[in-house]
């Protein structure tokens, strides 16, 4: 079934000099309970498709869509007030950097509690446990010393896991993740994304994993949407990435070093050809 | 070119390098691996002569690193960082930063190095009064190797020089790196935790592990999978993406 | 190729128009902010009449004429006369030289000297920062005009010993702020990537780190115009600073005390020009800082 459902999404900001630019030039796709990778480099517009998708925008961004449906709510005409009921709930983002995205005078645990109190009505020690038993999920292998823990006193993996905690514990229906892993060390890389999946997969829940690295999105989604110049310029199954047709997609794989690598030189992309093909 | 023996770095009561060992060779292209932790980053944050608590020995072209003046040292070794956005001064401009090495070396003809400089490392000269916020991240990583070679020196160190930077722009300054060793014999000590970047761009690399060295190899081995060292093969498998939760379709 | 293309074009042919370029696109920036230039406004107008006191006065600052004392403001004197019978019009009208003199000397002293101890203090840190900073921190613990009523009158009383002791007064300020500055980027990448090509500490604070940390300087000392200007008077009104019969703007107030329940022109008038040329500072700053402040900047 489909639980995100977009078509012509437009994000556009000011410009300066005058006239608005459009950073996010009308995207058109569908997202189920399955796990969609948003590819693209930096100015492709791929982080700025998330945060719509979280009415994360603030003015004087716009955002325009022919349609933009989430799980039967439009999300085109939502009020602030509707946006906070759903953020966070139904719908919740892991962004980069952990550091950046806890309070750093809070509890870890209190911090993954708060949703709680927002949002469901539970008491002090269900709260508690509810937390406590959603990091032991994230696999933290000692629940109640990091629940009384400083955002300080953890490093960044550990960080990231408890980002996830915090944003899964309400058990929401789509989880959009922006590049959650390239604030980490590469060690702990692979462990968040594989706490992230199966997370996803037990509970059905959707998620959009946006990220500028081919290989990693290839390796965990089912399908990726790759982004250029804010549009859609290829849509494949992640099985599939080495038959891509797009010269955009062809030349990011050919572009990317490899381990038994021989070549010379490595290709490089032709811009000014592809935004002339654009 | 390059040599290091025991060199031992605390930070405090760490102990963040223990008895390092390794040399390169002149116009060779040496790549140190590791995790963020490991001090790959510390090794040349010593050699540039940023750490003050180091033990052991540091040689550079046969001399005591120690020893040597600033400018001495400065025309021999110079280091292109990380951050592009971090090593240009914000409020001076593309030219100010190339000609900044020649004034400070009372080196004349400064115009004309300026533009052969911007020639060579492939910025158009248009470029040449912009401010770093004018620029992309890949024209800035240009600039920082530019401003780095002005002194024509022999080692250039270089701190992940990509790793901030988007795929394709990574493979052009990765390409304009290995054209510029060529062009000048540059010896190069390169630190990295991408292990593709190592194949591309190195002749030999070393792995580093919580301050210790764990092996040397030559690149020909990483290449063909068969690191001495059961953490170096650690590493391999890591950047190969660990167990994929479905093997992905080769065509 | 208009004027404009040229000074806005992006890729300048040479060093000189991008340095004309920058300042350009600076100064389209304060002109777009009608406060700021009411601010600069006011400030124009206090630089030309001071430039031009002689010829604008109508009556002579000094000479009084004792058969039209305490006049109330009229067709022949618009601000009154004082006691003397001097027009209050000429004497505010020279008192600007005065005023601009004090601002301008204090701002060379003041803030070269802040800007210096803060950045030396801040890239040096250590020894270094704990000493200049403890000895700033004294200056600073102490309230401004009774630091500076210390120092007059240790020095004496005069105009000249009264800018001295305000700019000793403000320069911790500067110190504190460019301190500050210098800590945010003492370990950047560029400083170290300057260090390796061989330059001294000297050039590198001079020519990398004041530079940095000048703008939210100007801002500050801009800012603090109004409050050099208010403690000038300050002094003048004690009179610790300006001597009769020159006409400062807090003596003529010190001296309109006596008369200001019957004749409240005497010290209402000068009170206004200190007012309206400390507003024009303080909008000027603050324009500036929208200006030049990245951190402004970088929003929205």
């Amino acid at each position: 079934m489909t639980l995100l459902s977009v078509r012509d999404l437009r994000v556009s900001f000011p410009r300066p000099t005058g006239g608005r630019v459009e950073v996010v030039r009308g995207i058109t796709f569908d997202l189920g309970r399955e796990r969609l990778g948003i590819v693209g480099e930096s100015g492709s517009g791929k982080s700025m498709t998330g945060r719509a998708l979280m009415g994360l925008i603030a003015p004087p961004g716009r955002v325009a869509a022919a349609r933009m449906d989430f799980d039967g709510t439009d999300l085109t005409g939502l009020t602030p007030a509707g946006w906070r009921a759903l953020r966070g709930a139904r719908m919740s983002m892991v962004l980069q950097d952990p550091k950046f995205s806890l309070n750093p005078v809070m509890r870890v645990g209190d911090q993954i509690g708060e949703a709680l109190a927002f949002h469901a009505r539970l008491s002090a020690r269900n709260r508690r446990a509810r937390v406590l038993e959603t990091l032991a999920a994230v696999r933290i292998d000692d629940p109640e010393r990091v629940y009384r823990l400083y955002p300080h006193e953890i490093s960044g993996g550990m960080g990231q896991r408890v980002m996830i905690a915090m944003m899964v514990i309400l058990e929401p229906a789509l989880l959009i993740a922006d590049e959650p892993t390239s604030a980490l060390d590469v060690s702990v890389r692979e462990q968040v994304l594989e706490i992230m999946d199966d997370l996803v997969r037990r509970r059905g829940m959707g998620l959009m994993l946006i990220s500028h690295d081919l290989n990693m999105v290839a390796r965990w989604c089912d399908r990726i949407l790759v982004m250029f110049d804010g549009r859609v310029v290829e849509e494949i199954a992640a099985g599939r990435l080495h038959d891509a047709t797009h010269p955009y997609t062809r030349g990011l794989i050919a572009s990317l070093p490899r381990m038994d690598e021989t070549r010379a030189e490595l290709p490089v992309l032709d811009r000014a050809a592809l935004a002339r093909g654009a | 070119m390059i040599e290091v023996r025991d060199l031992s770095v605390r930070y405090g009561p760490a102990l963040v390098l223990d008895g390092v060992s390794f040399s390169v060779a002149e116009g060779e292209s040496f790549a140190l691996v590791g995790e963020s932790g490991s001090g790959k980053s510390t090794i040349l944050k010593a050699l540039a002569g940023q750490v003050a608590d180091w033990s052991g020995r540091m040689a550079l072209s046969g001399q005591d690193v120690g020893r040597q003046s600033r400018r001495d040292l400065a025309a021999l070794m110079q280091m292109v960082f990380q951050d592009p956005y971090g090593s240009l001064h914000p409020r001076r401009t593309v030219d100010d930063a190339l000609a900044e090495p020649l004034a400070i070396h009372g080196i004349g003809d400064r115009d004309a190095r300026v533009l052969a400089m911007l020639d060579a490392v492939g910025l158009a000269r248009r470029f040449r009064f912009r401010l770093p916020h004018q620029l992309s991240g890949g024209q800035r990583q240009r600039v920082a190797i530019a401003r780095a070679l002005m002194l024509s020196p022999r080692v250039l160190l270089l701190d992940e020089p990509t790793s901030a930077l988007d795929v394709s722009v990574q493979a052009e300054i990765l390409n304009l790196l290995k054209r510029l060793r060529a062009e000048k014999g540059l010896t190069f000590l390169l630190v990295t935790h991408d292990l593709t970047v190592v194949s591309f761009l190195c002749d030999r690399l070393g792995v580093l592990r919580a301050g210790r060295l764990e092996e040397i190899s030559d690149v020909a081995l990483l290449r063909a999978g068969r690191l001495q060292s059961a953490y170096g093969r650690e590493l391999v498998a890591r950047s190969h993406g660990g167990r994929p939760t479905e093997a992905p379709a080769r065509p | 190729m208009t004027a404009r293309d040229w000074l806005l074009d992006e890729d300048p042919a040479t060093r000189a128009q991008a340095r004309a370029g920058q300042a350009y696109r600076l100064a389209t920036a304060l002109a777009g902010n009608a406060l700021a230039m009411v601010g600069l406004a006011i400030i124009l107008a206090l630089l030309v009449v001071a430039a031009f006191a002689p010829w604008l006065a109508p009556y002579s600052p000094v000479q009084g004429d004792l058969g039209a004392r305490l006049l109330p403001p009229s067709a022949a004197h618009w601000m009154g006369t004082d006691e003397l019978g001097r027009d209050i019009l000429s004497r505010v009208i020279h008192g600007a030289r005065i005023t601009l003199f004090i601002v301008l000397l204090v701002a060379v002293i003041a803030a070269p000297l802040g800007l210096i101890i803060g950045a030396v203090s801040g890239y040096f840190g250590g020894w270094t920062d704990r000493i200049l900073m403890g000895v700033t921190d004294i200056f600073l613990s102490m309230p401004r005009l009774i630091l500076a009523l210390a120092f007059v009158a240790a020095l004496g009383p005069g105009i000249e010993n009264a800018v001295i002791a305000i700019a000793i007064t403000a320069w911790p300020v500067y110190a504190r702020i460019a301190r500050a500055e210098t800590l945010t980027f003492r370990n950047a990448d560029f400083v170290a990537a300057i260090r390796m090509q061989g330059a001294g500490h000297a050039r590198v604070i001079g020519l990398h780190i004041v530079p940095l940390c000048l703008s939210s300087t100007i801002v500050r000392v801009t800012l603090d115009m109004a409050g050099i200007i208010l403690t000038a008077a300050g002094l003048g009104f004690l009179g610790l600073g300006a001597q009769p019969p020159l006409p400062e703007w807090g003596a003529m107030i010190s001296k309109g005390r006596a008369f200001i329940l019957d004749q409240w022109w005497v010290a209402t008038m000068p009170g206004f020009a200190i007012v309206i040329v400390s507003l024009g500072f303080c909008l000027f700053g603050d324009g500036l800082r929208d200006v030049l402040d990245p951190r402004q900047r970088a929003r929205g």
